[in-house]
């Protein structure tokens, strides 16, 4: 006596590998516009906060600076290391450093009297740079900041002014 | 003849509806997620672009702020994401002493803009700050 297999019938198999292709195709597609979208832009801002903190804290330290010292330490003034002086709350002159050397870091170090008394890292962002004298306007410079990728893109490009005291 | 036992037309179709409610909300959900954060991104970038042309517009003389270009004069590569945009400058004198300065750029075919408004005073000649 013969016994007949049961299996799945063709029209079985054609609708669950129809169900399957149409999960794949939208999983495609969104992965295709996650792709694109990461694409257009160089740093997604919501997802790496520390780009803020620096962009925010750098802000601060030009806007308060009353002159460009051009070292501190073993720092000079330069393309990758933004040099500002600020009058600290106790009245005091302090330097600080914005050290963008290593690819990916940044460190701001402050100086006191040429001792170093504070040190503030952050890890895994663009790489970062300064220039001091951007748009001149009646003699006053805008410093401009400007941080790009891994792949080169731009991705921050910032220009703060010292405000008056 | 034997009758075999399977799924009604209804269970079937309660299936089908519940599947089709899961994916559609999963995908409207992604969606949503995604366009929120493109516009979070873009807003940054905007942002950054109109707070540099402020540096720049709030430093020029007063009396000479209508004759300056109507366009951003600041660096504007950091908007190429965005793809294609415009930027804009007005000035509308709002009394003696007072001029407002709009920055606005436009961008996703003009169908989004951002604006940031200097208020500019007259200070007497000297480098006008806020």
């Amino acid at each position: 006596m013969v016994t007949r297999e049961r299996g799945y019938t063709l029209m079985e198999i054609v609708v669950a590998m129809a169900i399957f292709g149409i999960f794949l195709f939208m999983i495609i597609l969104m992965t295709a516009e996650l792709d694109a979208n990461r694409k257009r832009n160089p740093v997604n801002f919501m997802t790496h906060p520390q780009v803020s903190a620096v962009v925010s804290r750098l802000r601060r330290d030009v806007e308060d600076s009353q002159s460009y010292p051009s070292d501190v330490d073993k720092y000079e003034q330069g393309p990758k290391t933004l040099i500002v002086e600020v009058l600290a709350e106790d009245g005091t002159l302090e330097k600080i450093v914005w050290d963008f050397t290593k690819a990916g870091q940044v460190h701001r170090l402050t100086f006191r009297v040429g001792a170093l008394t504070s040190q503030w890292d952050a890890y895994g962002l663009p790489d970062f740079g300064a220039q001091v004298d951007a748009y001149p306007i009646a003699g006053q410079y805008a410093t401009r900041i400007q941080a790009v990728d891994e792949k080169g893109q731009l991705a921050i490009d910032q220009l703060f002014t010292p405000r008056k005291h | 003849m034997k009758r075999q036992a399977g799924f009604s037309l209804i269970e079937v179709l309660a299936a089908v509806l519940i599947l089709t409610v899961v994916i559609l909300t999963t995908i409207a959900v992604f969606t949503e997620r995604q366009n929120r954060l493109r516009t979070a991104n873009e807003t940054v970038l905007t942002y950054q672009a109109l707070a540099n042309e402020a540096e720049v517009r709030r430093r020029d003389p007063f009396a000479q702020l209508e004759t300056q270009p109507p366009a951003f004069v600041t660096d504007t590569s950091l908007l190429r994401p965005l793809g294609p945009f415009t930027t804009a400058v007005t000035v509308v004198a709002k009394s003696a002493v007072r001029k407002d300065v709009t920055l606005s750029i436009r961008w996703g075919n003009g169908k989004r803009s951002a604006a940031l408004v200097l208020i500019r005073t007259d200070a007497g000649g000297g480098a006008n700050l806020w």
